[in-house]
């Protein structure tokens, strides 16, 4: 019996005091990390990361579509409350609190830091040049959205807390970072960053500037607008890109092969996961279509009837069946009005029994027997009825006709209405719509509505036109403080060189 | 250490097989007050080391027979102290006992154990007799309502299921805020190894009760430390308080057999109202809607289950001299209310000790082996639009049949008034299986040394093992988003290893007449060690198949496979205490404890936490002519800490994922814990000859260097920096704890106990940016939150829009329409209550014990957004909804307000017991039955399940409070108990 005594107090023996010296095991410390940094990990995490702020349905789309005249998402009896979230955005009432704009800042300078993170490790100049672009790219939207930027040089410590830029010295950063980055960067495919995507950034920061330096009252200068044209008259000779002949192949399950427009866009591939977080392509069609429909959706945001009376019929952009889809869904592309059919055609209904014929008439609270059915639903995107949850359809960040319409716009804003006319007509004339007899800012800001519809411009538009505070089907004139957005309220807490937007 | 095992088991076994064949002699005598020499009726008699014994008759006398190798007689009577008396050669035995029993007790405090007058801190004690009865999985449920200021909510009512324990209030705004458990000496982890799995569109399972390994009835007390004078001894991971569970020890004598069975069934304690078929009939017809099936159907009723319970206890105890043994084994079968759901536990404990050395020294050992089996449905806490079965059922149209005419599960497929996304929940409990298996042994060796009669060592080495393996999936012929047509299935492990080290001296001497002193030092390592994996998939080919048995069956693309090993966390500590005691009089007890952690930030390795305590034993000095016999006044201040984040949070961490590694964790070198500071003053006291007794306290705490996760400011990665951030969380409340013997006649007794706390809770000083919380789930809700915490106000207070009721057209309509959040109720419980009564008149005996909550406000998320207006024409809706005297519209919103806040309070009649004691028949004695009803009533305006269950779901790291939402519904229970020694 002794000898289990002694063998106890053995046990005592068999330690020392600890230094507390944590182990991590399952991670890395940064100075591990930093020596098996692989840079091209770090850049495709850099693209992955586009992802959540461009393609999830809740994020900078949302910003830019549902605060529009070409977007709402009403609430449906039980179904999209949602905290008021997308009635707010529709009728410019949101506030610093905003779950989804807030989770959008983040999200966005999410980016902007990795891509800075990248400069830290050595990168070859074309890696250098890629994440510079990116995080250019998405600069341009939070300067585009809050107005200030806050932004750290590379190597900086993440418990400063962050400098911010204003929107001047965003811009000229923006602008001197395209300048700088151009000849580095490679000339292609649309789903890298490349030299004609660095091109569009700088037309549309160019074109933006005047709205960004002073909201309510946009001025535009020739300069700028000259280098726009030569800009895009660079895109227009290379040959590269040409109007697609079929609209819709830009946005298709295989847009990558298919299009002949896109300059910039995330990649997706049918069936492969892809890295990042949030909704995927998917979401842009699930957001709209019906549940009864094939594929199945959230029964959720529209367009509004104003915006769909503007097309004629003759236009494919409202309305085309699209080979592939239309015959194994009974789904067409574009806007989907009145009755809805399967594949067999055979008449849907909605879940209360009704006829699924969705209707032009649609209410921020729908509060009729037809609540599922109201608003004309909207498929950019055909659907990719292979990929699960995974889908293939690349998500269009810059695309050849946006370009073309933005030469038009800085023509016409330098006085040359004769040039932008021609090349609204070409465009129309390719869609199937009939030519335009003049041009003027108004129908220009229409046109790219026509053309680029739920590609997440529209805001951006609205203010550069002077034409975001108007009152519009279910919004009432806004104040001029909804010219920005506020800063969120746990950013604002958490550093002190933010200042909140005026008004808020 | 196999080899110790080996020996005491083998110890064990020896003793038992000795201690075979007895005769017997008969003693009689008669119990008396030994003030008055009045008899004392119904005094028990036991015999020392076994539990058979009896009870004074009229005249105080008893008789009974003393087996040969008994000496020793234990006399007990409610308000006396016990008395142990040697029979010897003695034939009759009188004996007188002295009044002040209830004081006498000896409390199990940190490190060591105290007499109750002696107790300087607020401490609880609760013994066996004290502990709730019925179906009880864990010592949680032991202490629910029994205590005052402890407040014990379920997580969900599956069986098993995780409780928030809250003691003297809402302490942390994070995660962590369950007290300390010690087992034996041994402190825990907090964290259960059962191993999750993947998630799917139906949420996740909330977690099961880290102490379902401890079988209750191995328990013999729990010391609950609710002040910082008293837990300030566990330093850095007492700030919620300390639950002290000391198992049941042998004592010398013969061997005693004990055994139980049980054996119960439990039903829906409460039955959440929606419309029957021939309702929803009529309320299609009144709203002009098509949608009727043709029938009847209670598809909640289908899920459910009336279930079975059976438990079984055995236990041998016993012991020499020099060595005393306890080893039990227990087998309980619970099966939950809801179909394919339950848990079954198997459980071997071995407690013995050694003296040694002619008691110079010896060796305590301690060992509980446990292997529990869940079986799991998916009643998940955080459902999105899919919901849960529980949702799927009170949804399901009640005119529509589950189960089509040919046997089939009725869905969109087959019945044109299902809709595409609505699934039937019985078939998703045919698709969905999840087993979670978790083993845990916890075992404790502890050698002591005296050195000198004044000075004792003792060393103590303690592991926690457990292992957590949960396979499950759905299979894909159920609808369930993503897993249709393609199934889903995953396996897990975790691993979960504590250890101890500890060292103490122990001085006690008297160091001057009538002044004593006790002196305590330690020094104490632990560690702590979590790990495990996961791996599953998606796209099966088979799909009414079990395909966790052939995870290489699935789509490759679609494979998930994960492993961890959480950073090693260590904590060191150095402690120490010094008790003097003056005459009885003056009791003051200091104690500090310096405790270092590896999860602290470099510039803050260790904290220190001290604590003091003054008690004047007035009915001993200057009230000892008062009419109390009892009058003692406590007085403490202290500091304790929560380091409840996790390892790894100060440093700067990069995680490694798929071929690459990103920043996980921005870095704080001066993380520390929080801290809480607080002060106690107490009043015990005992009137009118012990027949009133009570406690009175008044605490007041205030927390600070809250520990809170946010973001990194932007831009930064997608990481979060754990930071002590300004403001402090005060709490502070009066307790009070009442026990009168009401009645105390000839042969009947009744006693009546009652405690209530009332708690103040506030968020203060801090500015910030407010810290949400209270998510809401459910379609068409996303992003919806309703809690925040908010300087001046208390924690995971209500902001919501205020409801004004429907307008003509029967929509909802609100303060300011909406626009604007108030501060529109509290899910903190102002007042807590526990009241027990318990009459006994010979050998019948019956127990009530309620429990309840006060001045608090629930949310039914389940209301809000399951079971709303607008389901009516394809699901079904709350059968309130038909009351009001607008009609509502279909369209109506669901939007978050204070319509679905309600009142929390309620009263539950959570025991009700009935038991006779038959006594000796032939060698068996001790023969009870007892029949106990659990959670028979609840008294409640809330509509939902139970205003006892907490749904807890986390925003950011921060829990919610007072939320429901389509939880594992609470069950009411009846239990037949039958015990006998021998």
């Amino acid at each position: 019996m002794k000898k289990y005594f002694l063998f106890a107090f053995l046990l005592i023996g068999a330690f020392a005091c600890t230094d507390l010296e944590e182990e991590l095991r399952e991670d890395l410390t940064a100075s591990q990390a930093l020596s098996d940094v692989q840079v091209d990990a770090l850049l495709n995490s850099a693209y992955d990361g586009l992802r959540l702020p461009y393609q999830d349905q809740a994020q900078f789309w949302a910003a830019q579509e549902h605060t529009s005249d070409e977007a709402i998402g009403p609430t449906r009896g039980p179904d999209w409350d949602d905290n008021g979230v997308w009635r707010v955005l529709h009728n410019h009432e949101w506030n610093a609190d905003h779950a989804f704009l807030g989770d959008t800042f983040s999200a966005l300078l999410q980016v902007v830091y990795g891509t800075t993170d990248i400069l830290n490790f050595n990168p070859t100049s074309e890696q250098e040049a890629e994440a510079r672009f990116l995080r250019a790219f998405v600069m341009s939207s939070v300067v585009d959205g809050w107005g200030q930027v806050p932004f750290r040089e590379a190597g900086t410590s993440l418990l400063d807390d962050a400098p911010v830029l204003s929107a001047q010295e965003t811009v000229d950063f923006i602008v001197s970072e395209c300048d700088a980055i151009l000849a580095n960067l490679p000339d292609g495919p649309a789903n890298t960053a490349n030299k004609d995507a660095a091109r569009v950034l700088l037309m549309k920061i160019l074109l933006n500037k005047g709205a960004y330096l002073s909201r309510a009252t946009p001025s535009f200068d020739a300069a700028d607008m000259n280098r726009v044209i030569s800009l895009a008259d660079d895109i227009i000779n290379s040959g590269q890109y040409s109007l697609a002949d079929n609209y819709f192949d830009n946005f298709a399950p295989n847009n990558t092969d298919l299009s002949t427009e896109n300059i910039w866009v995330i990649s997706n591939e049918t069936g492969v996961p892809q890295g990042g977080s949030g909704n995927s392509v998917r979401s842009r069609w699930f957001c709209s279509m019906h549940y009864n429909q094939n594929p199945s959706g959230w029964n959720g945001f529209t367009t509004l009837g104003d915006f769909y009376m503007s097309f004629e019929d003759s236009d494919v952009r409202k309305k085309a069946d699209y080979a592939g889809v239309t015959e194994a869904t009974g789904v067409n592309a574009g806007f989907l009005f009145g009755q809805q059919f399967d594949a067999d055609g055979n008449p849907l209904m909605d879940r209360k029994g009704n006829d699924l014929s969705f209707t032009k008439e649609v209410a921020l609270k729908e509060s009729g027997d037809n609540l599922e059915i109201t608003g004309i639903r909207v498929v950019k995107y055909p659907p990719d009825i292979n990929g699960g949850d995974n889908v293939g359809n690349d998500l269009v960040l810059y695309r050849y006709a946006d370009v073309l319409l933005m030469k038009a716009e800085a023509e016409l804003r330098n006085g040359n209405a004769g040039t932008a006319l021609s090349i609204v007509n070409d465009i129309r004339s390719s869609r199937g719509a009939s030519t335009l007899g003049s041009i003027d800012l108004d129908e220009l800001l229409a046109e790219r509505g026509r053309e680029l519809y739920w590609e997440g411009h529209r805001r951006t538009d609205l203010i550069r036109f002077g034409r975001f505070l108007d009152a519009w089907e279910e919004k009432p004139a806004s104040g001029e403080e909804r010219l920005l957005f506020p800063i969120p309220t746990g950013s604002l807490a958490s550093n002190p060189n933010l200042t909140q937007n005026p008004g808020y | 250490m196999k080899k110790l095992f080996t020996f005491c088991f083998t110890l064990a076994l020896v003793t038992l097989i000795s201690t075979v064949g007895f005769s017997q002699k008969t003693i009689t005598g008669v119990v008396t007050d030994a003030d008055n020499n009045e008899p004392l009726i119904g005094a028990n008699v036991l015999i020392k080391g076994l539990s058979t014994g009896t009870i004074t008759d009229i005249d105080g006398s008893y008789s009974l027979d003393l087996p040969a190798g008994s000496d020793m007689l234990v006399v007990s009577y409610a308000g006396y102290t016990d008395q142990e008396v040697a029979v010897g050669g003695q034939s009759v035995v009188n004996i007188a006992l002295s009044a002040g029993a209830l004081l006498d007790e000896i409390v199990v405090v940190g490190y060591g154990t105290v007499r109750k007058r002696d107790v300087t801190g607020s401490v609880a004690s609760l013994k066996e007799e004290d502990f709730n009865k019925g179906i009880v999985v864990n010592p949680d449920q032991l202490i629910q309502g029994r205590v005052p200021g402890v407040n014990v909510t379920n997580n969900s009512g599956q069986p098993g299921g995780e409780a928030t324990v809250k003691i003297r209030g809402n302490n942390s705004i994070r995660a962590g805020a369950n007290p300390l458990y010690v087992i034996d000496g041994v402190p825990l982890d907090g964290r259960s190894a059962r191993a999750a799995l993947l998630q799917s569109d139906l949420g996740s399972i909330p977690s099961s009760n880290p102490l379902n390994f401890i079988n209750p009835a191995d328990i013999q007390s729990i010391e609950i430390l609710k002040d910082a004078s008293s837990a300030a001894i566990y330093g850095s991971r007492g700030a919620n308080g300390v639950v002290l569970v000391t198992t049941k020890k042998g004592r010398s004598g013969e061997t005693t057999v004990d055994f139980g069975v049980s054996l119960g069934t439990s039903s829906l304690l409460k039955k959440y109202d929606v419309l029957d078929g021939d309702e929803y009939r009529s309320a299609l017809s009144q709203y002009g809607l098509s949608g009727d099936g043709g029938s009847n159907v209670d598809a909640f009723d289908e899920i459910l289950q009336s279930a079975l319970t059976t438990n079984y206890a055995l236990s041998f105890g016993g012991g020499t001299d020099n060595s005393s043994y306890r080893l039990s084994m227990g087998y309980s079968d619970q099966e939950g209310i809801v179909k394919e759901t339950g848990i079954k536990k198997y459980n071997v404990a071995l407690n013995s000790s050694f003296d040694l050395l002619d008691d110079a020294a010896g060796i305590d050992f301690q060992m509980i082996t446990n292997h529990a089996t869940e079986q799991i449905a998916p009643v998940s806490s955080n459902a999105g639009f899919t919901g849960n079965i529980v949702g799927q059922a009170l949804q399901w149209n009640p005119t529509v049949p589950l189960m089509t005419s040919d046997g089939a599960f009725t869905k969109a497929d087959n019945n044109p008034l299902v809709g595409e996304t609505t699934i039937n929940p019985l078939e998703l409990l045919a698709a969905y299986d999840e087993t979670a298996n978790t083993t845990t042994l916890l075992g404790s060796i502890s050698p002591y040394y005296n050195i000198t009669d004044k000075l004792q060592y003792r060393y103590r080495y303690g592991i926690n093992y457990s292992t957590g393996r949960t396979r499950g999936g759905i299979r894909g012929f159920v609808n369930v988003q993503n897993v249709e047509d393609r199934g889903l299935a995953g396996v897990s492990n975790t691993t979960l290893v504590s250890q101890l080290h500890s060292h103490t001296l122990n001085y006690t001497d008297d160091i001057a007449q009538g002044v004593s002193m006790t002196l305590l030092g330690g020094y104490e390592y632990q560690k702590f060690d979590f790990k495990g994996y996961v791996a599953g998939a998606l796209g099966f080919t088979v799909q009414d198949f079990d395909n966790t048995n052939a995870l290489q069956n699935s789509d490759p693309g679609s494979r998930v496979m994960f492993s961890f090993a959480d950073p090693v966390s260590e904590l060191q500590s150095y402690f120490g205490r010094a008790n003097f005691n003056i005459n009885d009089k003056y009791l003051f007890t200091a104690t500090v404890r310096a405790d270092g952690s590896s999860k602290f930030g470099d510039n803050n390795r260790y904290g220190i936490f001290p604590s003091a305590a003054f008690a004047w034993n007035l009915h001993n000095d200057i009230m000892s002519d008062g009419p109390f016999d009892e009058f003692k006044v406590r007085l403490g201040w202290g500091q304790t800490g929560n380091q409840e984040f996790p390892a790894g949070a100060a440093q700067e961490r990069y995680e490694l994922v798929e071929q690459g590694s990103q920043q996980e964790n921005a870095p704080n070198p001066d993380l520390k814990w929080e801290t809480s500071t607080t002060m106690n003053l107490g009043i015990d006291f005992a009137i009118f000859d012990y027949a009133l007794a009570g406690t009175i306290e008044y605490f007041t705490r205030s927390t600070e260097d809250l520990l809170l996760d946010p973001f990194v400011s932007e831009p930064g990665p997608a990481v979060r920096a754990w930071r002590n951030i300004d403001g402090k969380v005060v709490n502070s409340g009066v307790e009070l704890g009442l026990t009168g013997f009401i009645m105390d006649t000839d042969n009947q007794q009744l006693s009546i106990t009652a405690n209530i706390a009332m708690l103040n809770n506030e968020f203060k000083d801090y500015s910030g940016a407010p810290i949400q919380t209270g998510d809401l789930f459910g379609q068409g809700i996303s992003g919806t939150f309703i809690q925040t915490h908010k300087e001046g106000f208390p924690l995971n207070t209500y902001f919501v829009r205020e409801y004004t009721g429907l307008d003509e057209s029967g929509n909802s309509t609100y303060t300011d329409d909406g626009n604007t959040f108030y501060e529109l109720g509290d899910p903190n419980a102002s007042m807590i209550l526990g009241l027990s009564a318990n009459y006994s008149m010979n050998d019948f005996s019956v127990g009530l014990n309620f429990n309840g909550a006060f001045g608090h406000e629930l949310y039914n998320n389940t209301a809000n957004t399951v079971i709303p207006i607008g389901n009516l024409g394809t699901r079904n809706i709350d059968a309130a909804l038909l009351d009001s005297p607008t009609q509502e519209s279909v369209a109506n919103p669901i939007t978050a307000s204070s319509r679905y806040i309600e009142d929390g309070s309620f009263i539950k009649l959570a025991n009700a017991t009935v038991g006779y004691n038959i006594g000796d028949v032939g060698k068996f004695s001790n023969i009870n039955v007892t029949l106990t009803g659990q959670n028979l009533f609840v008294i409640t305006d809330y509509t939902g399940f139970d205003p006892e269950v907490n749904t807890v779901n986390l925003r950011n790291g921060v829990p919610s409070q007072g939320i429901e939402y389509i939880p594992y519904p609470s069950a009411k229970s009846f239990i037949l108990s039958v015990g006998v020694s021998f």
